[in-house]
């Protein structure tokens, strides 16, 4: 940048996800392009920026070439809740440049931008348009000078540049990206039917952004920018050993309980993988339940079921106390929706519930929820990994479920690559037919480091909660759904 | 002779639009990108009204009235404030003669120029900022 020096002072945009991928903000006298599509949200980031800009005291010029209206503009943003008229025109100045342009060229853009810097003492300008700039300009060589010329102003004046510029692609090469400290690139485009946000950091001189693709989102409190889950969760060192050895948490159920040797282990992450209908749901319902009824926090997060039907079904089947526990204070129910959600928004409120709640229990059901709000399949298992990391580093037990896709099939796989590798148990439930009959049975598979009872035991739902039964005693073949019994079958509760 | 006005908005769209506008209703418009060259303007020209912006560069809509009305040629010379703020959160100490938040309808604009050229009160029909005041 031909000697000038950006002032290492970072100046927030006030949009939060934003300022955490790039270290905490723009730089003092730094230029940066902001590009994408029409409609992609370069506007509302940059109004956003100049409002918040002028709330932390500071002044903002917002050039506009060939861009909207004026008018036009505050009526699109004015029911954004950044948008404060009464900061315009003291500390938010709105000029038309297209005028001095059309008429003096970029020399006389040059010469209308240092005046109103100088007069609105601006420490933050928008020049919203800057591909008709482009377009005015008679050589490649003019239109880098001129850019070259808003170097030296920012930096005279220590005043922020962004440069609102259409573009389509954020790959190829633009020789104004070799002029700038920084360019964003920011998408809008549809994933199936689902629209996606995303912003991008292309280049940030000076600085070590957050890479990759974040996702965005456009709602009344304006622009609200969610960083790339996997890059920053998960950054903590994890202790496994106080996993493996940290104290037996129990689920309330004897014959389970001894099962797992009095429960599973503090910390740990156990899976609850089976089909459709197998007993999952209300097996994490009961994980809560026996930690309400010690008095401990327990948090519900969930996709499907809605927390008031998941609470009366509990009530229906015997599993009580989860409703008081919400009464008390003691439990937290988190519902989203499983359609339109992003993936790190949805990892980001998990995360911030747990760390906010403090519960030594959650229940996550229906793992499949992220996948179904994931922008990009091939993210998950770095999603899982990183999700499941800060779990543990949060120090909460946390049971999930994950459904198999087949109601009857011999193989039992894990639906969804990466799991298994972020889990310490595995705990399976299926149906089987036994007998004639059709059966809820659940097994354990998997216990990282530590004994358990690998026997099969029916699951049976009944109005007074869970019972396991020792209904396959002698049988074989029961896991491939086809289990006989070699003696008489056992009805007898445990 | 037609009525001439002078429109002093840095909008390049708004602006050329206002112009065609107003020269097909009869009148004879200048255009002026900001406060400084509408005195130029106003120097070498009669002008009848002055119909113009708040925020431009150079020079802003309130310092162009502050200074017609303290100038001995045009002190007298009608000015209509055309701004996207409500009135209420500019500070216009009376400069002008009629204020019209954009956007506003050619009726309403061609109206209010008629009635500042009578002399008439013109906030009935643009709410002037006193009125909002």
């Amino acid at each position: 940048m031909s000697g000038s020096r950006p002032s290492s002072e970072r100046r927030p945009t006030g949009i939060e996800g934003l300022d955490r991928i790039l270290e905490g903000g723009l730089l003092g006298s730094g230029v940066y392009i902001v590009q994408g599509p029409p409609g992609a949200g370069k506007t509302i980031l940059a109004n956003q920026t100049c409002f918040n800009h002028a709330a932390a005291g500071g002044h903002a010029v917002y050039v506009t070439l060939l861009a909207e209206s004026h008018s036009r503009m505050f009526a699109h943003l004015g029911r954004m809740t950044f948008f404060n008229e009464s900061a315009i025109p003291d500390h938010v100045y709105y000029i038309g440049g297209y005028s001095a342009l059309a008429a003096e060229g970029l020399d006389g853009l040059v010469t209308l931008i240092r005046g109103a810097i100088q007069k609105h003492k601006a420490t933050l300008l928008v020049v919203d348009g800057l591909i008709s700039a482009q377009e005015s300009s008679p050589t490649e060589r003019e239109f880098k000078k001129f850019l070259h010329e808003i170097q030296t102003l920012a930096d005279l004046t220590d005043c922020t540049v962004l440069l609102l510029t259409n573009v389509q692609r954020a790959s190829g090469f633009f020789p104004e990206h070799t002029m700038v400290d920084g360019v964003l690139h920011l998408t809008d485009e549809l994933s199936e039917l689902r629209p996606l946000r995303h912003i991008r950091v292309l280049k940030l001189r000076g600085s070590a952004p957050i890479r990759g693709l974040h996702s965005m989102r456009i709602t009344d409190q304006g622009l609200e920018v969610t960083p790339r889950i996997e890059t920053r969760l998960g950054q903590g060192v994890l202790n496994e050993a106080e996993v493996a050895w940290g104290p037996k948490v129990p689920l309330g159920l004897d014959a389970l309980d001894e099962m797992l040797r009095g429960g599973l282990r503090s910390g740990s992450i156990t899976m609850l993988l089976g089909s459709s209908g197998s007993g999952k749901t209300l097996l994490g319902m009961q994980f809560l339940a026996e930690g309400v009824r010690r008095r401990e926090r327990v948090v519900y997060f969930g996709f499907y079921e809605r927390p008031e039907a998941i609470l009366a079904k509990c009530q229906r089947v015997g599993i009580g106390g989860l409703k008081e526990g919400v009464e008390q204070g003691l439990a937290r129910m988190v519902w989203h929706r499983p359609v339109e959600g992003v993936i790190d928004e949805l990892g980001e409120s998990l995360i911030q519930t747990i760390a906010s709640f403090r519960p030594q229990r959650l229940f996550l059901d229906g793992m499949e929820g992220f996948k179904r709000a994931a922008d990009f399949p091939e993210r998950m298992s770095h999603v899982y990994s990183a999700i499941a990391q800060e779990l543990e580093r949060l120090g909460v037990t946390t049971v999930y479920t994950t459904e198999t896709r087949a109601l009857f099939e011999k193989t039992i796989e894990v639906p969804i690559n990466g799991l298994s590798a972020a889990t310490q148990n595995i705990v399976v439930l299926r149906h089987i037919e036994h007998h004639a009959t059709m059966l809820r049975v659940l097994a354990i598979l998997k216990i990282r480091d530590g004994d358990y009872d690998a026997r099969m035991r029916e699951l049976r739902i009944t109005d007074d909660g869970l019972q396991l039964l020792d209904t396959f005693a002698g049988a074989s073949g029961v896991a491939s759904g086809g289990g006989v019994s070699n003696e008489p079958r056992m009805t007898g509760l445990e | 002779m037609a009525t001439s006005i002078l429109i002093v908005d840095d909008e390049f769209g708004l602006a050329q639009m206002l112009r065609e506008m107003l020269r097909e209703s009869g009148y004879e418009v200048r255009l002026a990108i900001n406060g400084r060259l509408a005195l130029q303007i106003l120097d070498e020209a009669e002008v009848d009204v002055v119909l113009t912006d708040m925020m431009m560069p150079v020079m802003d809509g309130a310092e162009l009235a502050t200074a017609i009305r303290t100038a001995d040629k045009h002190r007298s010379t009608p000015i209509i404030l055309m701004t996207s703020l409500p009135t209420a959160v500019l500070r216009l100490d009376g400069l002008f003669d009629a204020v019209l938040r954009k956007p506003f309808a050619p009726e309403l604009l061609l109206g209010t120029i008629v009635s500042c050229l009578k002399g008439e009160d013109a906030r009935v029909t643009a709410r002037s900022s006193r009125e909002e005041h």
